[in-house]
């Protein structure tokens, strides 16, 4: 339990530290989602297949990336939660990259 | 040089997409892997009119005021020190082994001190126990009811003949500790014995120090700065330690000497440092039966002796006797953090005489601990928490490696999570360094973790 209120609170002191950038994506979002929403016929469900795709290429990057980013390598995977650790980090890259595409994806499978 | 002269450097002008992406990359490690310390439930804040006096506004005392001025319904809680810039103390290794631009350890105090919280913008002169009053150097009384000593320490430089901290950055002196500037200084210094090679001086001083593991990070940063370089097999480097070990958990010790032994790093134990001459690049180490002898570096890495500040130290509140009596620590019970002789004083933080834990993880774990304690002796309880001396050292190996080291009173390795190898080098507790622990340093300073 402590350790779910302790990772929110460092999540908390992050998006703070990164404020303008963690807004300026929620806004995009919201827009998105809102310009998909308010058009008629706009295929959701269709446009979950490639939203998770895009996903998937943005993990795999981020997952090549990250240690670089972070001033590290592949050379200091030490063990199992090292591994572990990069691939959460990339998942979450792609876990935004899909929330992203999906508005968009959805808008260019509309029927009406 | 010290954390209060200096000035709180402007915001970081990082590339935003780049810093949005390092940030977002640190979220799912944590969803992933996790962080752990004491918890703090919730309680119904007590009803009291009671005035606490805090002495510090470093991590100690600032976490302590959030969490008081919660826990406590009516309670006046004054702060006193006159510090302005809160500086971010563990970053100071990233910043001495050019890993962190010096901009990203500092704050306003302002902006930290908790609402409802008087801050009286003086230091403590004098703590006089008995009367249940201190007095701050402009000679002001102030009287309390309960008190929570948070000071940090003294960083004795003074008892190395011929050290000037002012001298940082220049003749390839390096010392990590007093502050930013002399952390980024130190840098320098390092930078530039990297690019040529030679010989450098690693020390540890005999006192109980603040995050024991930086001397130790200092040295294994200095050798991967010049295998960087490609200056290392021009290169020697030699630790002094006044002590017989360079650590006091026994494991983490041996781990640390058998890599120091595949690094080529040779420890001379017993050896302290007495002297140096900044000019001449000459250092003077003193066995324990004072035979003196002079070594030439190209960079040395000095530790100050360490004890507490002058105003602890000349009150009724230090150890009367014992290991700590020396250094002039705070005679506290290391289970509650309660004064032993002055029942209504707590200690908080690096000014604590106890066995283990002068890092700033001591803190996230014992603070609500002695908010609590605090909270029952007010409530006329005896105090129901219990600290086991937790201190964690993300202890730096080589730049992107580190290992996660935490450990008790008792030197039992205490993992925050059982999948976590305190002695296996690690991206992730690289990670937990390099970008995590400010984050959850922040939490704790605002009493919420
Ligand atoms: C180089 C370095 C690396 C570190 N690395 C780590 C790490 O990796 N992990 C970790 O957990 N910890 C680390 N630490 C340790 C950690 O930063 C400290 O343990 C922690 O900041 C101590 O907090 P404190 O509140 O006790 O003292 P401080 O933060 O030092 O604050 C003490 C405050 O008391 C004030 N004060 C002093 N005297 C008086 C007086 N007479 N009256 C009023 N106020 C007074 C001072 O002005 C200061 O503001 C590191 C420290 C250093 C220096």
């Amino acid at each position: 339990m402590y350790e779910i209120w302790l990772t929110l609170n460092i999540l908390f002191e992050l998006g703070l530290q990164y404020l303008p950038e963690v807004i300026g994506t929620a806004l995009l979002w919201a827009m998105l989602m809102l310009f998909a929403a308010t058009r008629p016929g706009v295929g959701w469900r269709q446009g979950l297949v490639p939203a998770i795709a895009v996903g998937a290429i943005v993990t795999v990057i981020s997952f090549l990336v990250t240690p670089g980013m972070t001033k590290s390598s592949f050379a200091n995977m030490g063990y199992w939660v090292d591994w572990m650790n990069l691939f959460f980090y990339a998942a979450a890259f792609g876990a935004v990259a899909a929330a992203l595409a999906w508005p968009i994806a959805a808008s260019m499978y509309r029927t009406a | 040089m010290s954390d209060k002269s200096e000035a709180c450097p402007s915001a970081a002008p990082a590339n935003g997409r780049r810093r949005f992406l390092l940030g977002a990359s640190a979220l799912p490690a944590i969803a992933g892997a996790g962080l752990t310390l004491a918890g703090a439930p919730a309680h119904a804040a007590l009803k009291t009119s009671a005035h606490i006096v805090i002495a510090g506004s470093g991590l100690g005392g600032l976490a302590i005021a959030a969490r008081l001025s919660r826990g406590l319904d009516g309670a006046k809680i004054t702060v006193i020190d006159r510090k302005e810039i809160h500086n971010y103390q563990p970053g100071y290794t990233l910043v001495a082994t050019g890993i962190w631009p010096v901009d990203k350890v500092s704050d306003r105090n302002v902006d930290l001190m908790p609402a409802g919280v008087e801050w009286v913008r003086e230091m403590v002169a004098e703590f006089d126990p008995v009367a249940n009053a201190v007095v701050t150097d402009s000679g002001r009384r102030i009287e309390y009811d309960y008190l929570v000593v948070a000071t940090g320490l003294h960083l004795d430089y003074a008892q190395i003949e011929g050290m000037d901290v002012a001298a940082i950055g220049s003749n390839g002196l390096g010392s990590v500790y007093p502050g930013p500037a002399a952390a980024e200084a130190t840098w320098h210094a390092m930078d530039s014995f990297r690019r040529k090679g030679g010989s450098a001086l690693m020390t540890l001083p005999a006192t109980p120090l603040k995050c024991a593991g930086a001397p130790l990070k200092m040295t294994f940063m200095v050798v991967d700065r010049l295998k960087q370089a490609g200056t290392r097999g021009a290169s020697n480097i030699a630790f002094h330690s006044a002590l017989d070990n360079i650590f006091s958990v026994p494991r983490i010790n041996d781990e640390v000497l058998r890599r120091w032994a595949e690094l080529d790093i040779p420890v001379t134990f017993n050896s302290k440092l007495v002297a140096v001459d900044i000019g001449a690049r000459r250092a003077t180490v003193a066995n324990p039966e004072g035979e003196r002898r002079e070594i030439g570096y190209d960079f040395i890495h000095v530790v100050p002796p360490m004890r507490a500040p002058d105003a602890v130290m000349n009150s009724p509140l230090p150890w009367q006797q014992g290991g700590f009596a020396a250094g002039g620590w705070l005679e506290v019970d290391p289970g509650t953090l309660r004064h032993r002789r002055f029942p209504n004083v707590f200690g908080l933080g690096d000014i604590n005489g106890t066995g283990k834990g002068k890092t700033a993880a001591t803190i996230k774990k014992s603070a609500p601990l002695v908010a609590q304690n605090l909270i029952d002796v007010i409530a006329g309880r005896e105090p129901s928490q219990h600290f086991d001396g937790y201190t964690s050292c993300p202890l730096l190996i080589r730049e992107g490696s580190a290992l996660l080291v935490e450990f008790d009173y008792d030197n039992r390795l205490t993992p925050s999570l059982p999948m976590i190898d305190p002695l296996q080098d690690s991206y992730f507790a690289w990670i937990m360094k390099y970008r995590l622990l400010k984050p959850a340093y922040m939490a704790v300073l605002k009493g919420r973790v």
